[in-house]
């Protein structure tokens, strides 16, 4: 009898094994009996089944991402984007996607064209820049929407779908990166022009100020010549006028001691005034 | 770790039946005496009761399952739970702070968890995203996080620190995309920063990834290197204009000083001016009154000796010829020889003797 009790209790562990078996906390399962769904087993802990007739399949109980390539799509305006979306999602009908899509490998593949033939038709309808700027949410919203209704024929929820990435075509930023080079440098040559725009009219000014400074500094200085040569006229004209005839002559000595420098020839006539006693001592 | 992989279980019966002949074929050679045999299995039966005995370390939650099924969450310590298969554990570190990067990889390694940006190395196609203006602009951000709910980080979303980051990236993004590249490089950079914060929150939420996202930081905010030339000449164009202005502004301090300067010196010249021709009128006319007077007291021999003063001080330099006024009508008496003579300074009184016999003496 002893001798048995290994072999008995392997033989009993092993239908054990056969007849139990547990789901995790992040797995739902499905007892499928000569091909037909029996039971579904969303909570965790430990099941028993009927062995060898009766087999068990597990799926995810997890939120699934599914992030699909980056595709190129078309906007309303002709411009070509490339897209690359992200998809969340979940197995809610083990048995929906057991039967529609077998695997999560197949549903990824299903959802992404789901996706991407929503996400084509919704990018024909907005303008690039608006898909860019504000439009993206809504965009992201109705296709989120959308696949959420045809996707549960998989027995899969969408919880939502995002746009993660959205590009231009490698050769169409090449001609980004010339406008924006473009634009920098048409902003350099504004700032540089306005440099010069205040640095001339700094340079202006100064040259105003400094030419209105002499100017009036040269009003100032011939107002007081003028004054001056005022005073010194009316000096003049009051001291020489207590005898015009004397100063007529003692000018016009001195004026002619200014004048008649060396050299000068002079003729004089031998009985002018000057000589008139060279020749005739008695004068007259 | 085991829940990572996949239930590929083939053919369970087929693995156990070879278990099961291995055992045959090994129990035979074993000592067959009941005693010892009884100590094998009890020594089995304690290690396999013993294999229950974890460690949750500091900073960490333990999540134990029965059949699988989380249970219960344990403090950290020296924990039991029941073997395998009947219970199992799973153990989270929730204190430690991790770190998400976009845009960037932190080369070596990063467990410095804050700022240790020592060698980094971008990735393109996360850090260059399109602005709103349609023009292309490279950020870098890193989100900061932990897990708030183990639970839910084991089981709520299968890769929830994929979840984070892709969430941090849409989000920044989609914010990138609502602004101009001006704004985000400049004012709105902050703003950015914020809207990158609080969408992923909702999504982590929404994902069940029981991540918290403590800090959400924008490192780099920059021209894509193609274009970035160009917009360092902004900034040097903008450098120039204010050298321009400042350089303008120079001159000014210069020129005006200067002509402050020559306008003081211009009046003062003519304040001086004005006091000589004053002081010297008057002097002349001192002078003269004075002469005036003394002119009066006798003018006839005054106003002669006067004139002859004069005479003397100027006719000696002068070239002179006396002529009868009877020539005056007549041809040119005199050839004047004087340019043809070589010392003609030393011989007028000859000449001038010699020009006088013609003269007449009449008056």
């Amino acid at each position: 009898m002893a001798r048995f009790i290994p072999g008995l209790a392997l033989a009993l562990a092993f239908i054990l094994a056969q007849t139990s078996f547990t789901i995790g906390e992040w797995e739902q399962g499905m007892i499928i009996q000569f091909g037909n769904p029996k039971r579904i087993l969303k909570e965790p802990g430990l099941y028993f089944k009927v062995p060898f007739i009766q087999t068990l399949v597990r799926f995810e109980k997890r939120v699934l991402t599914t992030d699909a390539r980056m595709a190129e799509y078309l906007t309303l305006d002709k411009k070509r984007v490339l897209v690359d979306h992200v998809s969340r999602w979940r197995i809610q009908d083990p048995l929906g996607f057991y039967s529609s899509v077998r695997d999560q490998q197949r549903a990824m593949a299903r959802l992404d064209d789901l996706i991407s033939a929503r996400l084509r038709q919704e990018t024909a309808e907005h303008n690039f820049l608006d898909f860019v700027r504000e439009k993206r949410e809504a965009i992201m919203a109705v296709v989120t929407k959308d696949t959420k209704e045809t996707a549960k024929a998989f027995g899969i929820e969408v919880l939502d779908v995002r746009i993660k990435a959205l590009d231009l075509p490698q050769e169409v930023q090449a001609s980004v990166f010339a406008r924006m080079r473009a634009e920098r440098e048409r902003i350099a040559k504004r700032y540089r022009a306005e440099g010069d725009e205040r640095a001339r009219e700094i340079r202006a000014g100064a040259d105003r100020e400094r030419e209105v400074i002499l100017a009036t500094a040269y009003e100032a200085s011939q107002k007081l010549s003028g004054e001056g040569d005022a005073q010194a006229t009316t000096i003049y004209a009051q001291a020489f006028g207590q005898s015009p005839e004397f100063y007529a002559f003692t000018r016009r000595l001195q004026a002619y001691e200014k004048i008649l420098s060396n050299g000068t020839t002079l003729v004089l006539p031998p009985d002018s005034e000057l000589l008139r006693y060279l020749q005739n001592p008695q004068g007259q | 770790m085991e829940r990572r992989q996949g239930y590929g279980n083939g053919s369970p019966s087929d693995e156990i039946t070879r278990i099961l002949e291995d055992l045959q074929r090994k129990i035979p050679q074993l000592p067959t005496s009941g005693i010892s045999s009884w100590v094998i299995g009890v020594v089995l039966l304690l290690l396999w009761l013993g294999s229950g005995f974890y460690v949750v370390g500091p900073g960490e939650r333990g999540v134990v399952m029965l059949f699988r099924e989380a249970t219960e969450q344990t403090e950290p310590g020296l924990r039991y739970r029941l073997p395998w298969p009947i219970q199992s554990h799973e153990v989270v570190d929730v204190a430690q702070v991790r770190r998400a990067e976009v845009g960037f990889r932190t080369v070596s390694d990063g467990i410095s968890d804050r700022g240790g940006r020592g060698s980094t190395r971008t990735v393109p196609q996360e850090a260059l995203m399109l602005t709103g203006d349609e023009n292309i602009v490279e950020l870098q951000l890193f989100v900061q996080y932990r897990v708030q709910d183990p639970v839910k980080f084991l089981f709520g979303a299968s890769d929830p620190e994929g979840i984070l980051h892709t969430s941090a990236e849409v989000a920044l993004r989609s914010a990138v995309g609502r602004n101009t590249i001006d704004y985000t490089m400049t004012e709105g950079r902050m703003e950015v920063q914020e809207q990158t914060k609080i969408a992923p929150q909702e999504l982590l939420d929404a994902y069940q990834t029981g991540l918290l996202a403590t800090e959400v930081r924008l490192l780099v905010v920059d021209p894509p290197s193609e274009v970035r030339d160009a917009f360092h000449d902004v900034v040097r164009a903008l450098e120039d204009r204010d050298r321009l202005v400042k350089e303008a502004e120079g001159y000014k301090e210069d020129v005006v000083p200067k002509a402050r300067g020559e306008a003081a010196q211009m009046v003062q010249q003519a304040e001086g001016y004005k006091a000589q021709r004053v002081i010297r009128a008057q002097g002349d006319a001192e002078r003269f009154l004075k002469i005036l007077a003394e002119y009066d007291k006798a003018k006839a021999i005054t106003r002669d000796r006067l004139y002859l003063e004069s005479v003397e001080r100027i006719m000696p330099n002068m070239e002179k010829f006396i002529l009868d006024s009877g020539a005056k009508s007549g041809v040119l008496p005199l050839l004047p020889l004087k340019g043809l003579a070589t010392t003609p300074a030393a011989s007028p009184p000859e000449r001038e003797s010699a020009a006088t016999p013609t003269a007449g003496t009449e008056r």
